[in-house]
């Protein structure tokens, strides 16, 4: 453990630590551009300047590509060095473009920052700039290479980090380019990191290009809801618009890290065709009145058809205090059937997974990262969970063996493909773990783990709160909804944010749908409620490996300012409430009518 | 029988012709302040409503008898309401005694340009002077307002201290004329105006008049910086225009009596009486706008300071030495 | 002597409210008076053109963000010749305290003040303005700056065409 003095504070460190990751260990800032955690060093940019006063290494050095030594005395506000910093900054604004205004970075770039705390103000170099020709990269990605101060950082992590082979760099010295070979589409599923790794505005989210500003951001710590890994995100909302999606660092789960489906699958939430309004018979309301419409017309459906003809169907993306809630709703109702999954297969397997993750085996992402014997059994984490992928490739640089068993499935890693668990080797291995998914064989993995105890298992369920979900599916013996339908009995469904298949609902005569989305059972029920998307709500998601995470509210619900009036511009009229701004968080609303179920019957008693 | 009837006729004309005097006069001295004030800040001051703005005072009447007339929670009533007429009244009926003119023979009657010659007319205005006082601190502490009560109390205070060094400046003017009779105090002074033999009282008498009227150096129980504006913070409309309206016949008055005691009254060449009466009631009115905008208002233990161990003593040695000096004269 | 030089002071007080008495007065009568502001009065916001006749306004969110009270709202969009532009931009008048800032950090020199004080309406709602009611048909105070010229991205001309550049580098050539 090397010892050194940073800026008069002594620092003790791991051996092969840097001087960069010494002086932040300790909250000293070092600025840099090129050098990143999860990337490591190039040594491109130069902006980490320091001066090494005593030692074994005097005069500037690179902080990010010194390994600390013995005795070191380290300034980072030396003279020297600062004028070496504030120089370097100057050289990399000679070509940068002076576009900060029309530039999506602006306001969240490094580059920017750091020239304004180097104090580089005016322009004094007097020749020319250099250009380059910008690439399409897709729609997800907008390309601006004049802004590139050839930090490497998206080659690094695009090629090295997550394993794609379509962008690389080109071209030499003052000429380096940063792009395809061919203009095209970004054929990596982590092409959105780019966006959130380029330390100025070479890449930025042609999604949200030209939309708002990062001081006008409504952001809040969120959790991913499109698979079940779980992944931290940061969702940017303006105007009731969710504009973007930015990861969110959680050394746990994702790292540094989101896939693109995390990333650009922000458009559902801004629909026009979610159901924005409470619809009472094809009637608009409040909010207020339709759950009093509900409560009552449960109780004329008891009535006419004897009780338990009512299921309460929940599902799998709900947040967990709904699911939650869920079990409490069907028993004051006296619900004949209470449904968290469609088919019986579904519930079954899901609960057998639920069995096999429960004996304390899950792993979490960064134990798959930090494994060194990976099977990828039966399952397309590509497809079903890319960050799961991204993870076992992080392994695999690490020297892990990745073995595959299943056919036509790739990877960004080399595999070694099997047949079957026992070609697997896990005896030699130290950290094993097995990648699977909900249709895994349960019996198999169950007698594996008797005999590899250090074993451990990521079962990739089908949506955001499924492990959740399925806790309270064992707890309180739901069944599935075709087996609830089978014997004709329900006939009334209450469904809270479900998706239902259209073919089910037929002939049931009275359907209320409780979602946000524009699901079959919204499309057939007569009393429909809207509830908050994951961005707009405070509630909780269960991940795969069992890890409860919460997500805050981002944005306020409603209609979108954008294409709200014919006028091109927000309306000039005041309201208290947003249109379409009624919606309630699904546990709410479900509270709500618990208690007001309550009082009914306390009022009839 | 007819001569009653004449007498009285006359009376009460004389009455309604103080009346609609001071009233007006105090309505456009109201203006006239403005406009004087406007000038010391080199503005123009009111000069929208009417030529020259003249009609300012009655735009101003307009606007305060449409306002809505407020009282406070907790204010008690009948005091609160009585409170503006005792303040304007008492002012008013001050003017009674003061000899505004020669007296005329009209008819064969001799009439006194004077709603009535009292005997003890000094000693009514200083006890009507008196009784002002009550308008202030009733209206203060009627009001259930800290502020206003502050203001009254201040007032209070204020009235009584110098009402003392009023009242014993204008000793040795009864000295002098040897009679509490106002008309004989002008008398007196047709040779040689007792300003002349007392200079030191016309300054003690000016000085609390100032104070007496509540006017700048001594506004502390308005006090608009400290107090909103004193005791008449909680009224609004016609009753705080009487307020309003009364501290201005007070400079009338005040500076009528001013001319009667110092300045000879009525007395003055080629001009005839009342002119220079009115003339000199006027010049008090200016002098009082003047000082208002230039003087800055004092601290309050200033004020009771400078009354009570200043005004007071010297007021009382003013009197010794007249004494003596009557006496030695013989 | 104190009291001699109080009453001097007093007296001098009031010698100098006397001759102020005689002084023309500074008063402008304004509604039949007007006086002409200076140019760089700061009133009614307006947004210039660039001398091509473009909108200079790239919506950057700047002046918004300057704005102490919030005044300023504006939804940035890209126009089909890849120009950024205002969709929509509203300064609210009722609201703006004309303090400047807006234009002071506005890095184009659309968005300027004019000395055109006169906007006092009846319905509050009129000082709302939209982005029609601000856009003149002119270059205002500076007549000369059109800021994609020197931008250093090709917006209103080629890339590497505009104002000190180089054209643009070809990645695929083998010289050094």
């Amino acid at each position: 453990m090397p010892k050194l003095i940073i800026d008069d504070i002594p620092v003790e460190v791991a051996e092969g630590t840097t001087v960069l990751e010494a002086a932040q260990s300790v909250d000293i800032p070092i600025p840099h551009f090129c050098w990143h955690p999860a990337l490591g060093k190039a040594g491109a940019c130069r902006v980490c300047a320091v001066k090494m006063l005593e030692g074994p290494v005097k005069g500037i050095q690179m902080s990010c590509m010194l390994p600390v030594q013995e005795g070191m005395v380290v300034s980072t506000t030396d003279p020297e060095a600062v004028a070496m910093r504030r120089a370097v900054i100057e050289w990399l604004m000679i070509n940068h473009p002076h576009d900060c205004p029309v530039c999506d970075e602006g306001g969240e770039c490094q580059l920017q920052d750091f020239t304004i705390a180097g104090g580089h103000g005016i322009r004094r170099y007097s020749g020319k700039k250099r250009t380059h020709v910008n690439q399409y990269l897709g729609p997800y990605i907008e390309h601006e290479m004049n802004r590139c101060i050839q930090c490497y950082r998206c080659v690094r992590f695009y090629q090295e980090y997550a394993g794609g082979t379509d962008f690389g760099v080109m071209g030499s010295a003052g000429r380096v380019y940063f792009g395809r070979f061919q203009e095209g589409q970004l054929e990596s599923p982590f092409s959105g990191n780019l966006v959130d790794i380029c330390p100025t505005g070479v890449f930025t989210d042609k999604t949200a290009r030209f939309r708002a500003r990062y001081w006008d951001y409504d952001m809040a710590p969120s959790v991913c809801p499109h698979c079940s890994l779980g992944c931290n995100t940061t969702p940017v909302a303006r105007y009731r618009e969710l504009l973007k999606t930015v990861a969110r660092r959680n050394e746990a789960v994702n790292d540094w890290f989101i896939c693109d489906r995390g990333r650009f699958s922000n458009s559902v939430v801004n629909d026009p065709l979610r159901p924005r309004r409470a619809v009472v018979d094809s009637r608009e309301t409040g909010v207020a009145e339709a759950l009093e419409a509900l409560q009552l017309r449960i109780r004329d459906i008891e009535e006419q058809y004897g009780p338990g003809s009512i299921a309460v169907v929940g599902s799998s993306r709900m947040a967990q205090e709904a699911a939650e809630l869920l079990p409490q709703l069907a028993h004051r109702i006296g619900a004949g059937a209470l449904c968290f999954s469609t088919t019986r297969k579904e519930q079954v397997e899901t609960l057998a997974l639920l069995e096999l993750l429960s004996a304390g085996r899950s792993a979490s992402q960064q134990d798959v990262r930090n494994s060194d014997c990976i099977v990828i059994y039966g399952c397309d984490p590509l497809n079903e969970a890319p960050m799961m992928a991204m993870a076992a490739r992080q392994a695999w640089r690490a020297g892990a063996k990745v073995y595959l068993i299943g056919q036509g499935i790739s990877l960004p890693c080399e595999v070694t493909e099997c047949t079957a668990l026992e070609d697997v080797p896990l005896a030699e291995a130290e950290r094993p773990i097995i990648i699977c998914n909900v249709s895994v064989r349960v019996e198999l993995l169950d007698k594996l783990q008797e005999s590899h105890s250090h074993l451990k298992i990521a079962g990739l369920f089908p949506a955001a709160n499924s492990f959740g979900a399925a806790q309270v599916m064992r707890e309180t013996g739901a069944i599935s909804l075709e087996e609830a339908l089978a014997d004709g009995e329900i006939k009334g469904i209450i469904a809270i944010e479900a998706d239902i298949p259209a073919a089910l609902l037929d002939g049931i005569p009275f359907v209320a749908a409780l979602d946000w989305l524009a699901a079959a059972a919204v499309q057939a029920a007569q009393i429909v409620i809207p509830t908050t998307a994951w961005v707009e709500m405070d509630g909780s998601y269960i991940n795969y490996e069992g890890r409860a995470q919460q997500f805050s509210k981002v944005m306020n619900p409603g209609v979108p300012i954008k294409g709200l009036d014919p006028n091109g511009h927000p309306p000039h009229s005041h309201r208290t409430v947003a249109p379409g701004g009624e919606a309630l968080p699904a546990w709410q609303l479900l509270a709500t009518l618990i208690k007001l179920l309550d009082d009914d019957s306390r009022g009839l008693s | 029988m007819m001569y009653d009837t004449i007498d009285i006729a006359l009376l009460l004309a004389k009455i309604a012709l103080v009346f609609f005097v001071i009233l007006t006069l105090a309505a456009y001295l109201v203006f006239a302040e403005r406009k004087v004030l406007a000038w010391i800040q080199d503005r123009k001051g009111p000069n929208r409503v009417g030529p020259f703005g003249l009609l300012q005072p009655l735009a101003d009447l307009i606007k305060l008898l449409t306002k809505e007339d407020f009282r406070p929670i907790g204010a008690d009533k009948w005091l609160f309401y009585l409170a503006p007429a005792m303040a304007a009244i008492p002012a008013i009926m001050i003017f009674a005694v003061i000899p505004f003119g020669a007296p005329l023979t009209l008819f064969g009657h001799t009439v006194l340009l004077q709603v009535s010659d009292l005997n003890v007319g000094l000693l009514l205005f200083m006890a009507l002077s008196s009784i002002a006082v009550y308008g202030v601190a009733l209206g203060g502490w009627a009001s259930n307002s800290k502020y206003a009560l502050l203001g009254s109390i201040r007032g209070l205070a204020q009235l009584i201290s110098y009402e003392l060094s009023m009242g014993l400046s204008l000793v040795p003017v009864v000295m002098l004329a040897r009679s509490f009779r106002l008309s004989d105090i002008v008398n007196a002074q047709s040779g040689c105006w007792f300003i002349v033999y007392q200079p030191l009282a016309f300054v003690i008498f000016l000085i609390s008049i100032a104070a007496e009227c509540k006017r700048i150096p001594f506004e502390l129980p308005e006090a608009e910086g400290e107090l909103v504006a004193g005791f008449h913070t909680e009224y609004s409309g016609m009753r705080f225009g009487l307020f309003f309206v009364g501290e201005y016949i007070n400079i009338i008055v005040l500076g009528g009596l001013a001319a009667t005691f110092f300045l000879g009254g009525w007395h003055g060449p080629f001009l005839p009486p009342v002119v220079w009466f009115s003339a000199k009631v006027l010049a008090f009115a200016f002098l009082f706008i003047w000082m208002r905008g230039t003087l800055p208002r004092l601290r309050y233990d200033q004020l009771m300071h400078f009354g009570w161990k200043i005004l007071t003593p010297l007021a009382l040695v003013n009197i010794v030495v007249t004494g003596w000096w009557l006496v030695l004269r013989g | 002597m104190k009291i001699l030089s109080d009453i001097a002071a007093l007296l001098t007080g009031m010698w100098i409210t006397w001759k102020h008495m005689f002084r023309r007065p500074v008063t402008i009568q304004y509604p039949e008076e007007k006086r002409q502001p200076y140019p760089r009065y700061r009133a009614r916001i307006v947004l210039t053109r660039d001398p091509d006749g473009g909108e200079r306004c790239v919506a950057c969110q700047l002046c918004s963000a300057a704005c102490p009270v919030d005044c300023i709202s504006m939804q940035p969009t890209e126009d089909t010749d890849g120009r950024r532009s205002a969709e929509w931009f509203r300064i609210n008048f009722a609201r703006c305290i004309f303090c400047g800032l807006c234009a002071e950090a506005c890095p184009t020199l659309a968005i300027q003040m004019t000395p055109d004080f006169e906007i006092c309406t009846r319905d509050i709602m009129d000082l709302v303005y939209e982005k029609e009611d601000l856009l003149i048909d002119g270059c205002g105070k500076s007549s000369h700056y059109n800021f994609y010229r020197h931008a250093g991205i090709g917006v209103t001309q080629p890339r590497g065409n505009g104002a000190e550049e180089l054209p643009p580098v070809d990645v695929r050539g083998l010289l050094p």
